[in-house]
């Protein structure tokens, strides 16, 4: 219920924000306002600040791409002994992991790819001002396929654009952690990239393929979350290599002995092994595992209790657990539930 | 003006500032649908195929992925005449829990054994005219449970029927409606005599008269007109009794399917007939829905 209560007042603000911030009447206003929003927005790189005041609208799509990002991290994680929790309490933009793991690593590209794909979705509503359906795809016929371009194709090519002008705006030093970024972010870009969607439409008579549209349309982020998270899995160990002349690094290479090879640009990259994430330390974004929920019948496996816990053991709690079971749809028209209840119990670290 | 100017000004940074501090949990409850989530919306008194069907507010987009109430009433057209047919008695609420899906907090699918009665009752007819069971009727996809749709009281499991034979095409109703959407649904329309009626295989052929006049040309050719000659599909053996008389003029409804012209639609072409009177003068104003117009 309070959830639904937050995003509903959510959903309340952005319909008022997106109605101020297009005031035309308020232009003095507007300008004046975007500059101390951005200015007041917490975690933002000076260049970011920048885009933020020429494009106030983007900024509320930015930051809702940015929390699809961290959310579907923390679903990919939830059964980890990190579990990308830590972020989720910070402002959207002010994430840091100062260790460069393998989380980072997912976590730098789940969010880089988050925006592309809020941004893109943003296009295709037409919430965004710049941009609208892609204008390549739109009426001609494909004649070897037998259907024809309609509809409203996602225009990915301005969200990727976008990401990689506003998610790199912060990362301006030149370091190993700053190249490690940078490749990363677009790993998650490319990840989007190659997994647009062809969807098409039968619109013949009485639904027949006589006829049919089709359109490019953006794929779920869970399914981007999942490719990552394989990617997560074998992730690169990578080093910086620095030219003779200059003092900071120029191109990460991987790290093994008598061997210059790069990484894959679809590989994630990390510099850094990952802790063991047992305690907290917020350097690596670790809240450690205390007071996790952890399975007991589980061995070897992350989610259960002798690796959740790292050893220190769990906590037994009893409870019941109620929930709605054999509905059913009644004519014309409402649903009848029947209330189920079992005991059961939860582990939990120590 | 300085204070009007200040107000608004805070009340933007009110407003926005929590934005992009809250933490939001994603919903993925609905599928295909991070775009818009649907709404609920009133059925309008002109999609047709809806009316009267037990409920008066539908989800928009619907399940049949239908974004745009045009484009739910130009698809939801060409299912208007299948229903005239009265194949099953299921027939309307399988097409509006799709068409027109009923508000819930989640959607409501109609049951399989809703849509395999459907099918089974309503598909030979649309074969009749040429129709196949459409990939977006798939019966296999809908839940078995108990949380969809079946007809209300659903206590006639396999009664098998022993309805006569009909003829799709010549079965049809002296009302208006129901020849201007037969109207739509055929490609063309024409005014002429029969001049001979064969058996061929399971198909009864017809041939027409020379003398032929266009009520709607559609994708016919002039020089195909002049040797028209037209297929009751699955029709060898089924009553028709304009097909018996030849010394009457009909109007005559037909569409191309590969390289076939089936008959859709035969009317007597009677001027006594007030209601035949009536949809002919309807014909010339009568647009049918162009989806053109809903998919750019």
């Amino acid at each position: 219920m309070s959830r639904k209560t937050r995003r509903w007042m959510f959903h309340i603000f952005l319909c008022l924000g997106i109605i101020y911030l297009k005031m035309g009447g308020f232009s003095t206003v507007l300008a004046l306002g975007a500059s101390i929003i951005c200015n007041k927005i917490p975690g933002l790189a000076p260049r970011q600040r920048i885009i933020c005041q020429s494009r106030p609208d983007a900024i509320i799509v930015i930051g809702e791409g940015a929390q699809m990002g961290i959310n579907e991290c923390q679903f990919q994680f939830k059964h980890g002994r990190w579990n990308c929790s830590a972020l989720g309490e910070r402002t959207v933009f002010g994430k840091e992991l100062k260790v460069g793991s393998k989380e980072a690593a997912f976590m730098y590209a789940i969010i880089a790819a988050g925006v592309a794909h809020a941004i893109t979705s943003a296009c295709t509503r037409g919430n965004l001002s710049e941009c609208s359906c892609d204008k390549d795809k739109q009426g001609f016929y494909a004649h070897d396929n037998g259907w024809k371009w309609g509809g409203c194709s996602a225009d990915v090519r301005y969200g990727l654009g976008f990401s990689k002008v506003f998610m790199d705006a912060k990362e301006i030093k030149h370091s190993a952690r700053t190249l490690m970024n940078l490749h990363n972010n677009e790993v998650g870009r490319k990840v989007l990239e190659r997994n647009m969607r062809l969807e098409c439409k039968c619109h013949g008579v009485s639904g027949s393929c006589a006829t049919r549209t089709c359109w490019t349309t953006l794929p779920k982020f869970r399914e981007l979350g999942y490719i990552l998270k394989d990617k997560y899995t074998s992730a690169i160990h990578v080093e910086p290599v620095k030219a003779t002349r200059h003092k900071r690094p120029t191109f990460l290479k991987i790290k093994k002995p008598y061997s210059y090879r790069k990484p894959m640009d679809t590989d994630l990259v990390y510099i850094e092994k990952s802790p063991n994430y047992c305690e907290a330390d917020l350097r690596s974004g670790s809240i450690g595992t205390q007071g996790r929920v952890c399975n007991k019948t589980l061995m070897h496996h992350p989610n259960g209790c002798d690796l959740m816990c790292c050893g220190r053991g769990y906590n037994t709690h009893q409870y019941s657990r109620v929930w709605q079971c054999n509905c059913k749809f009644f004519w014309c028209c409402y649903v009848k539930c029947n209330t189920c209840s079992e005991r059961t119990e939860v582990y939990t670290c120590k | 003006m300085k204070s009007l100017a200040s107000l608004s000004l805070w009340r933007i940074i009110i407003l926005i500032l929590p934005l992009v501090s809250l933490g939001q949990t994603f919903e993925y409850g609905w599928p295909d649908n991070y775009d818009k989530p649907p709404q609920c919306v009133d059925i309008p008194v002109d999609l047709r195929l809806c009316q009267g069907v037990g409920y008066h507010q539908m989800l928009l987009p619907n399940l049949l992925e239908h974004e745009s109430m045009a484009e739910v009433k130009q698809q939801a057209g060409s299912w208007v005449p299948l229903l005239h047919k009265n194949c099953d008695p299921g027939t309307q609420l399988l097409l509006c829990s799709l068409f027109a899906p009923v508000c819930m907090e989640r959607p409501i699918y109609p049951c399989r054994r809703l849509c395999e009665n459907v099918r089974d009752g309503c598909s030979p007819i649309m074969a009749a005219f040429g129709f196949p069971w459409p990939h977006i009727l798939t019966c296999d996809k809908f839940p078995q449970d108990d949380m969809c749709i079946n007809t209300p009281n659903d206590t006639s499991t396999s009664e098998p029927n022993g309805h006569p034979p009909v003829c799709p095409p010549c079965d049809n109703e002296m009302k208006m409606d129901v020849i201007l959407d037969h109207m739509c649904a055929s490609e063309f329309a024409i005014k002429t005599k029969i001049q001979e009626v064969k058996r061929e295989n399971m198909d009864r052929k017809v041939t027409l008269q020379k003398k032929k006049r266009t009520i709607k040309m559609g994708t016919l050719k002039k020089k195909d007109l002049k040797k028209l000659t037209l297929y009751l599909k699955n029709g060898a053996d089924c009553p028709c009794t304009q097909l018996d008389n030849t010394r009457n003029t009909y109007l005559i409804m037909g569409r191309k399917v590969d390289k076939q012209y089936l008959l859709t639609g035969i009317h007597k072409w009677d001027k006594s007939n007030r209601e035949f009177k009536k949809t002919m003068k309807k014909l010339k104003s009568h647009k049918c829905p162009a989806y053109e117009n809903v998919f750019k």
